[in-house]
């Protein structure tokens, strides 16, 4: 059996093009990245080495320490709204009346570009015609918060609309994850008397935990590099409120041109997330992974 | 055995991946070869037909023009919106692959440019083709160390935009001074309209404001001085300015939450009549008395003042403008027809400055001779204005560096959130020049 | 919310083979649930239709009124415009072409890669793992200046290829994590008696593994068929000659120095998702088949 198994010459085949493809692609400007961050360099003309000195100034930088604190906090708020997921994808995927139906209109904001999304929630904020606020002063509120426009609650109010933007990749993949699940070991459970919550508990959910492992991982790097709907929403203010570690990286590579400093902010990035993987690795490897 | 199955493998796949590559690269190259013994001329600029049809069409028609002319060149467009393009010119300035021709910002963006030695000295065609063609002083925006590196085409001014009925409705005048201004504001404050709008999250719409408060207090010249180190940021004058600003947030001089709001966002509370005035420059104007998509009620209604003179400011004279060039076009050093494409560039600029007013309602930064053109009343007043302007101050976050400007803009929306005092806000201004200027 | 709108689902689950036995207490039950998913349907669909709303708005409307206000005189002209002004016509066909290629290629790599760690034995494959999950870390716009100096180095400026490998290569990692966390759910009892049976490698991962996955597969293929038709970033750098463009550098072509037109943008936007909202629909339903078409094989 494992000698079928371990024919490396399958290997090489099977393993050899991606990785290629990665090295070439994303391993190359990876190092690069690293590398222009030792440069004194604003993208244009000559670069001027500077040893780490960008590096050392990234770690006493109190923006790229406040920028990755809002990142993580992302993380987390993503990571806490995969709960809420997975208790609708389990009402998804089990066996109700037009769950087919509503699962495929839940996705439907996964569909629409940054461009779209970015364009009404600022309809939604906006402090005078904006949806909620009107909505607020019709129930009576003097004074309606600013949403975007307050330092206190900007990166919450901006937490909402990713999450929900996000809400479809991850009922899609748990739902798809709950569809494996073995429909015999299902109906032997409720034949043995366990009630839907056990099940749910019992069987499906450690069934998938692989996929809800790997779903954890990718809420948490996502967020950590997340830059789109706050870029287009706030550019990080007011004031850095809502800065993120991707859109200070780029705000000081493309709009400031200290594209070695930005390199920088890149690299460190990849480490934070690299890690935060690990550390979610250490955490989630002591459940044993389910196999059968 | 395995082991040579897997070199063998890896050196197949290897020379796949690198036939694939050359099979591509070959294609790509012979193309170019066969655009029929033209010369070609990689032109990049930012007018999509979609958002800028007018400035699109007329640059089109200008090449047409002419390729008519030159039978042996052919110019090749690459049309980006502002923001991509800015991203795009960015990236190829790093591989050194600027176009050919390509359209630049003045001062503080076009520095980094020169002294990466990627852009050609003008000089040679302004003094062949276009001597005494520009408006005094706007060419010398794109000057570094005396010599010119981007030909202006736009030249742009600010005023206060106002809707005329909410004045009347409420029996207000034309302020000219600031206390006057206030008095404005109050009254319409007090009444539930919003006074101004502004889109302070674009930090640059906020700006506008910041900026005439600074020339009206300081005096024309201070911004300037600022930047070119002889005066101070922390100048009295300039936390005066600052703290002004904030009075106006205070009275409610400003739309709500005006530092979540984009420059578009902003002006839709202006187009909607939701508010009373706007600060804004000069390309806004088609959409107070050309544009087909505005409605001739509204335009009826807008009117525009000079932003009002400050009681003991050094800053008296009313005729003292914000503004400045928009964008320009420059000429790659490394461009293999440098000399067409310095020949088109000077072509094409003279022809914009002819068509421009006209056909797309932008002020060109060349002279116009209004006798002979038929143009809204606002436009004819306003090139009115320009030619008696004493100064145009050009915008701050234009004239200073990169790094300057994105922290401008930062402080600037702070400033109009009230996350920053006038204090801060002019000290972190001083630190980040200072750290430059070392 | 979620946790009562759940129990009262599972009860009803539980209950649903005796209908006949079904209380008063389900029934409310169920009209709870079904009214939370309602209300969240709703909230979902929302944006589509205030899109289609944008679309047909002027941009005074869009600035002023608020987003559920209908426009006063339906701009039916932003359609034209997209059209034309926008360029979608060649656009569209680039955008299918360069998803379609750019996806197909991502999935298989991506399968071959998983099964190969997931199913074959052999040391490196947990480091092999990491590096494709360290390949999803780097932010975009750091690769930017990189990428186009490899391109270049090759002579795969402005030219298609640049754009389907890049799409590839930064999809194959999320892709690999997704298979992963699947491929070890499913059992192996299947492929060992395979082996037993004197099977090759690749007729197991071809006429075994492959279909089971099918449930799975469709969600990648969804997922990346989404990131590679909004993407625009890499169209815009790498790519300069109109005739190779995509269907977002035509809604960018209305974002403009001084003036967007949101209403054509809107158009575009409305166009642009109409293809993927069909492909969506119909993989959609793959994603139920997967299972049993593997235990029939089983």
């Amino acid at each position: 059996m494992k000698g079928v198994m371990s024919n490396k010459f399958v290997i090489t085949l099977y393993v050899l093009p991606a990785l290629i493809l990665i090295l070439l692609l994303i391993y190359i400007p990876i190092v690069l990245t690293g590398y222009y961050g030792l440069m004194d360099w604003n993208g244009i003309g000559k670069m001027k080495f500077i040893g780490l000195e960008n590096y050392i100034e990234l770690v006493q930088d109190k923006k790229f320490w406040q920028s990755t604190w809002h990142s993580l906090l992302l993380g987390i708020f993503s990571t806490v709204s995969l709960v809420g997921y997975l208790v609708l994808s389990l009402i998804l995927a089990s066996k109700i009346k037009g769950a087919n139906f509503l699962r495929k209109i839940y996705l439907i904001p996964m569909l629409l570009s940054s461009v779209a999304i970015g364009q009404l929630w600022a309809k939604i904020f906006d402090p005078t015609n904006g949806m909620i606020n009107r909505l607020l002063v019709m129930l009576g509120v003097d004074n309606p918060p600013l949403w975007l426009a307050d330092s206190n609650i900007v990166l919450y109010a901006l937490f909402i609309p990713i999450v929900w933007q996000y809400a479809g990749f991850y009922i899609i993949i748990f739902y798809a994850a709950l569809k494996n699940v073995p429909e015999e070991l299902i109906e032997a459970a409720k034949i043995d008397g366990a009630n839907p919550i056990q099940i749910a508990y019992k069987i499906k959910i450690p069934l998938i935990s692989g996929v809800i492992k790997v779903m954890v991982i990718l809420a948490i790097v996502g967020s950590l590099k997340y830059f789109d709907l706050i870029f287009v929403l706030t550019g990080g203010g007011p004031n850095g409120a809502s800065e993120v570690m991707a859109s200070y990286m780029y705000r000081e590579a493309f709009s400031k041109y200290n594209f070695g400093y930005g390199s920088a902010i890149g690299f460190g990035l990849l480490v934070i997330c690299l890690i935060m993987t690990w550390l979610i690795q250490k955490l989630l490897t002591s459940k044993e992974d389910v196999q059968f | 055995m395995v082991k040579k199955k897997t070199v063998s493998v890896l050196m197949s796949l290897i020379m796949l991946v690198s036939l694939a590559l050359v099979g591509c690269s070959s294609s790509s190259s012979t193309e170019e070869s066969s655009a029929d013994d033209k010369k070609v001329i990689k032109f990049m600029h930012l007018w999509p037909e979609g958002s800028s049809n007018a400035q699109f069409s007329i640059v089109k028609d200008i090449i047409e023009e002419y390729e008519k002319e030159h039978t042996d060149i052919k110019v090749e467009t690459e049309i980006l919106n502002p923001d991509q393009y800015r991203e795009k010119l960015k990236v190829l300035a790093s591989s050194n692959e600027l176009p050919d021709i390509g359209m630049t910002w003045s001062d503080g963006f076009i520095k980094p440019y020169v002294e990466g030695d990627m852009l050609a000295p003008l000089d040679d065609i302004v003094d062949a083709n276009l001597k005494d063609a520009f408006i005094p002083g706007v060419k010398e925006s794109y000057a570094v160390d005396g010599k010119t590196y981007g030909l202006p085409l736009e030249l742009n001014i600010s005023y206060v935009f106002y809707n005329k009925e909410i004045f009347e409705k409420f029996n207000l005048d034309v302020p000219q001074t600031f206390e006057e201004y206030k008095n404005v504001v109050k009254t319409l404050a007090d009444n539930g309209v919003v006074p101004a709008t502004v889109g302070a999250k674009d930090g640059w719409p906020a700006s506008f404001w910041f900026m005439y408060l600074a020339d009206r207090i300081g005096g024309s010249t201070i911004l300037t001085d600022v930047i070119h180190g002889k005066a101070k940021m922390d100048d009295p004058a300039i936390v005066k300015a600052a703290e002004e600003v904030q009075n106006l947030v205070d009275m409610g001089g400003f739309v709500k939450g005006s530092s979540a709001l984009s420059n578009d966002d902003a002006k839709g509370y202006f187009m909607n009549e939701q508010a009373a005035m706007f600060l804004t420059a000069t390309w806004e104007l088609p959409n107070y008395t050309t544009s087909p998509d505005v409605s001739q009620e509204f335009k009826d209604k807008i009117g525009y003042f000079k932003f009002p003179t400050y009681e003991g400011g050094k800053g008296t004279d009313i005729n003292s403008y914000v503004g400045g060039p928009g964008v320009g076009l420059f000429v790659a050093k490394d461009s293999k027809v440098q000399k067409e494409a310095k020949d088109f560039s000077a072509y094409l600029v003279k022809k914009w400055g002819e068509k421009s007013v006209t056909d797309a309602g932008v002020i060109p930064a060349t002279k116009v001779d209004t006798d002979n053109l038929d143009l809204a009343p606002m436009y004819i007043e306003i090139l009115k204005d320009l030619s008696e302007a004493s100064n145009v101050t050009t915008y701050f976050d234009t004239q200073s560096s990169p790094a300057v400007s994105e922290l401008h803009h930062d402080l600037v929306t702070a400033l109009f959130g009230k996350q920053v005092t006038p204090e801060d806000f002019v000290k972190q201004h001083a630190d980040e020049l200072a750290q430059e200027q070392e | 919310m979620s946790k009562i709108a759940y129990e009262t689902e599972t009860n009803a689950t539980l209950l649903a083979p005796y209908k006949s036995s079904k209380t008063l207490g389900t029934r409310i039950g169920y009209g709870i649930l079904y009214f939370i998913l309602g209300v969240i349907a709703i909230v979902q669909v929302y944006p589509l239709v205030w899109l289609f709303l944008f679309s047909l708005k002027t941009n005074q409307e869009v600035f002023g009124m608020s987003p559920f206000a209908f426009p006063q005189d339906p701009q039916w002209g932003n359609y034209v415009k997209a059209w034309t002004a926008g360029h979608i016509d060649v656009y569209f066909f680039n955008s299918v072409i360069y998803t379609v290629v750019a996806v197909l290629i991502t999935v298989i790599l991506a399968s071959f890669v998983t099964f190969a760690i997931t199913r074959m034995y052999w040391k490196l494959s947990g480091l092999v793992l990491g590096l494709f999950m360290a390949g999803y870390m780097i932010p975009l716009h750091s690769t930017l200046i990189p990428l186009f100096n490899i391109f270049k180095s090759v002579n795969l400026i402005d030219n298609p290829i640049s754009i389907i490998l890049s799409y590839v290569a930064f999809n194959l990692p999320i892709t690999i994590m997704i298979l992963t966390g699947f491929y070890r759910t499913i059992p192996r009892e299947i492929e060992e008696a395979a082996v037993m049976d004197g099977c090759s490698v690749h007729r197991i991962f071809f006429q075994i593994t492959l279909p089971m996955t099918v449930p799975v597969l469709s969600t990648t293929v969804i997922i990346n068929m989404i990131y590679n038709w909004n993407e625009f970033v890499f169209v815009n750098t790498f790519l300069s000659s109109d005739k190779w463009k995509t269907i977002t550098v035509g809604v960018n072509n209305f974002v403009g120095q001084y003036l967007t037109d949101w209403g054509a943008i809107g158009a575009t936007l409305m166009i642009s998702i109409i293809p993927v909202l069909i492909a969506y629909f119909l993989l959609s339903d793959r994603i139920v088949e997967g299972i049993a078409a593997g235990s029939v094989k089983g």
